[in-house]
């Protein structure tokens, strides 16, 4: 038999990054190289042939996205509306540099994989992967990459989707209306720290009390319904993900009768016997309904102000928080409730005779979820300083849903890749592939179109943003067809079914 | 010590246990045999609070289970291994055994626990790294059984450990069980295998669709011309 070079997971890898690399071009390459040799390290076998192996695939890879990169520097700027890339990105030593890059960082990579000393080996590759955290967003802000603002709302909603994975990924509950807790906790911070109501408490206070919040919401719903077998939850959660931001959307000419009274002026016909308990004089506005609430605080931290374009400081704010999370989340799937979690998901008639608690535990997972929804809808709301109905519709529910399956269930590292994979292509690639379509069509159909109405509607046929969400269907339908998994399956998922 | 009192579990309508009552004794092996459907899995889910009964009452030295919720069913001394097994098979053997100590909380008396069952299932000793799901039929019950002895119950309750085994395997199970005992475990066992359960048992209790037909030593009913015709086929 005939022995592959590359499987096809491979080529469909580098097929499918040498096709971002040739929409965004300029500086992205070093990243995509960078990027590329990782996945290419992390695919080898741990051992020494793996190493080698890596050594030829990543510079195969390397090479393959500096030469589509060339090819967008040189011919895709040249089509019509398309952005100009900088000096420095076109010059000869940034080429060679991203090719070094991605060959060494595929050979780390997989020489840290394969170091004999297991835990001396995933040490290095944190700090590897510290490393190029670190120095991402002073290359971004030197070369203006103008990726900064994606980067870090990716970061957010990847703390959702570490969030979610507990719920989803742990206890294997379908939670539909996941947002409707990051709503909770941008509205928290959102009251309590802007003009609203006049409120100025500690960021670093509202964090935790928009986590509280949320993790209470989460208790009120889940308590009820966890006990119900079936799809009882994804139902109800569904709901409440849409009665939250319509609750907000209305919360703002709020005027309460007391009922009782109420109900005796109604019966006898006698209007003037209502008591009036809130907003008597005039209407309580609490949210602005559709208008939102802005500006909300930002945090301060030894003298730094975390201010609007200034990314760095966020950046790493919001890095360390995920550091944070992911660290606790590990802890906590190694501890008893995790186990607990795992043995429930099996077999859950099993765990139940071991002495697992199948409500407390499942209402357990909802509510640290909640929590986590809760925790980043306040980071959101800080971050965006504007919080307004509109921006927790349903779609953030499915979302967040897809960075999860895509990345792995109940797999922490599958799940950031996954949340990063997904809202970085929703908020840089989209756009970015946007500008290219434009500027092909451009150059070929629209020449020859000569009605302006035409042009038009085949300006909107091919916005590749609105297919957005077709997209991710898409995604989710292919993962659940071909790799229900996901990317990198969790430790206990893969192997044996 | 566990004493069954004219138990009715319903699945729905369907009437499925019709007055139960059985007893077993400090350090006996008592089997309940039966054929398919008869209701031995239901009775033992029953002990085991997972399904609950309508009427009757359920005591282990004196005291009632039938309030108890099925989680801490463990706590009082049963402990089951259930029927097909039921192991976590993405978990290894180590974790599987810890989650059966999962309600204890004596360190010490769990890692006494956790040497008697290496030292009754070698086999587990030597996979105590290995996947659950990568063990073979006989070391997925031998692990079952493992897990149960793990919470060192008052009461083991088996549920057909020779289930889909290799006659051989089944021989070293059941040599199992009688070591179990010798060594003080008080056993229920539900079989299908009456023939081999009824060798290793003290007493035995025949079910036939939600009733307890016939009941007595077993080594007089291995002797039943009712048993003989009905469950031995000589």
């Amino acid at each position: 038999m005939k022995q592959k070079i590359l499987a096809n997971a491979e080529i469909a890898a580098i097929v499918l990054i040498g096709f971002i690399a040739l929409i965004t071009g300029g500086w992205s390459v070093l990243i995509l190289t960078v990027v590329a040799g990782a996945l290419v390290g992390a695919a080898a076998p741990p051992n020494r042939a793996g190493v080698l192996r890596a050594l030829i695939v990543g510079a195969l890879t390397a090479l393959i996205i500096v030469a589509v990169t060339f090819l967008h520097n040189a011919y895709i700027t040249q089509l019509p509306k398309q952005d100009a890339i900088p000096v420095g990105a076109l010059q000869p030593t940034t080429y060679g540099l991203a090719l070094l890059l991605g060959i060494v960082v595929a050979v780390l990579v997989a020489a840290l994989r394969a170091h004999p000393n297991k835990q001396r080996g995933r040490t290095g590759l944190l700090i590897l992967v510290l490393f190029f955290a670190v120095i991402f967003p002073f290359f971004e802000q030197s070369v203006q990459l103008f990726w900064a603002n994606a980067v870090i709302v990716s970061m957010i909603f990847t703390l959702q989707a570490l969030g979610l994975n507990i719920v989803a990924g742990y206890a294997g509950l379908l939670d539909l209306g996941y947002v409707a807790f990051f709503a909770i906790g941008g509205y928290t911070i959102a009251f309590l720290n802007s003009p609203q109501f006049n409120l100025n408490v500690s960021f670093w206070l509202i964090i935790w009390i928009a986590a509280a919040a949320a993790a209470l919401f989460g208790f009120i719903l889940g308590a009820p319904v966890i006990p119900l077998r079936g799809d009882y939850l994804a139902i109800v959660t569904l709901g409440f993900g849409e009665i939250v931001p319509i609750v907000f959307k209305n919360l703002e000419a709020v005027k309460i009768h007391e009922p009782v009274t109420a109900i005796f002026a109604a019966l006898f016909n006698k209007p003037e016997w209502v008591r009036c308990l809130v907003g008597c004089t005039e209407p309580v506005n609490i949210t602005n309904g559709t208008q939102g609430i802005t500006p909300i605080g930002r945090p301060e931290l030894f003298g730094v102000k975390f201010m609007t374009g200034q990314y760095i400081p966020w950046y790493f704010l919001i890095l360390a928080m995920l550091l944070l999370s992911v660290f606790f989340i590990s802890r906590l799937r190694s501890s008893r409730i995790g186990r607990a979690w795992v043995a429930m998901r099996e077999d859950e008639l099993a765990a139940t005779s071991m002495g697992v608690n199948i409500v407390r535990t499942k209402l357990t997972a909802f509510i640290l979820g909640a929590m986590f929804s809760g925790f980043a809808g306040a980071f959101y709301g800080s971050y965006v300083s504007f919080i307004s109905p509109d921006a927790f519709d349903f779609s953030i529910s499915v979302i967040v849903l897809c960075m999860v399956i895509l990345g792995g269930t109940g797999s922490i590292t599958g799940v950031i890749l996954g949340g990063l994979i997904i809202k970085m292509s929703d908020l840089l690639f989209l756009d970015k592939f946007q500008t290219v379509l434009g500027g092909v069509l451009q150059a070929t159909i629209f020449q020859s179109v000569k009605s302006q109405a035409m042009t038009n509607f085949l300006e909107s046929l091919f916005n590749a943003s609105q297919y957005k969400l077709l997209l991710f269907g898409l995604i989710l339908v292919l993962m659940m067809r071909f790799r229900p998994q996901g990317l990198v399956p969790s430790a206990s998922e893969d192997a044996i079914t | 010590m566990l004493q069954v009192k004219d138990v009715h579990t319903y699945y729905g309508n369907i009437h499925a246990l019709k007055g139960i009552s059985l007893n077993v004794n400090q350090g006996e092996v008592v089997t309940l045999i039966g054929s398919n459907g008869a209701g031995k899995t239901t009775t033992l889910r029953t002990i085991q609070g997972l399904l609950r009964p309508r009427t009757g009452s359920i005591t282990l030295n004196g005291e009632e289970l039938t309030q108890v919720p099925a989680h801490l069913i463990t706590t009082k001394g049963l402990s089951q291994s259930p029927e097909g097994r039921l192991i976590f098979t993405r978990m290894t053997v180590l974790e599987n055994l810890e989650m059966g100590a999962f309600a204890r909380s004596d360190k010490d008396g769990i890692q006494r626990d956790l040497e008697r069952v290496f030292t009754t299932f070698p086999r587990l000793k030597e996979r105590v790294k290995q996947r659950a799901g990568t063990l073979s039929g006989g070391e997925q019950q031998m692990l079952a059984m493992g897990r149960a002895l793990m919470s060192n119950p008052k009461v083991l309750l088996l549920d057909e450990p020779s289930m889909g085994l290799a006659p051989i395997l089944v021989e070293q199970i059941f040599d199992i069980i009688r070591e179990l005992n010798q060594q003080g475990t008080t056993i229920l066992l539900v079989e299908q295998n009456a023939q081999a359960a009824l060798q290793v048992a003290h007493r035995a209790y025949v079910l036939e669709t939600g009733k307890i037909t016939i009941s007595g030593d077993a080594k007089e009913l291995l002797e039943d011309p009712r048993v003989i015709e009905a469950y031995l086929g000589l």
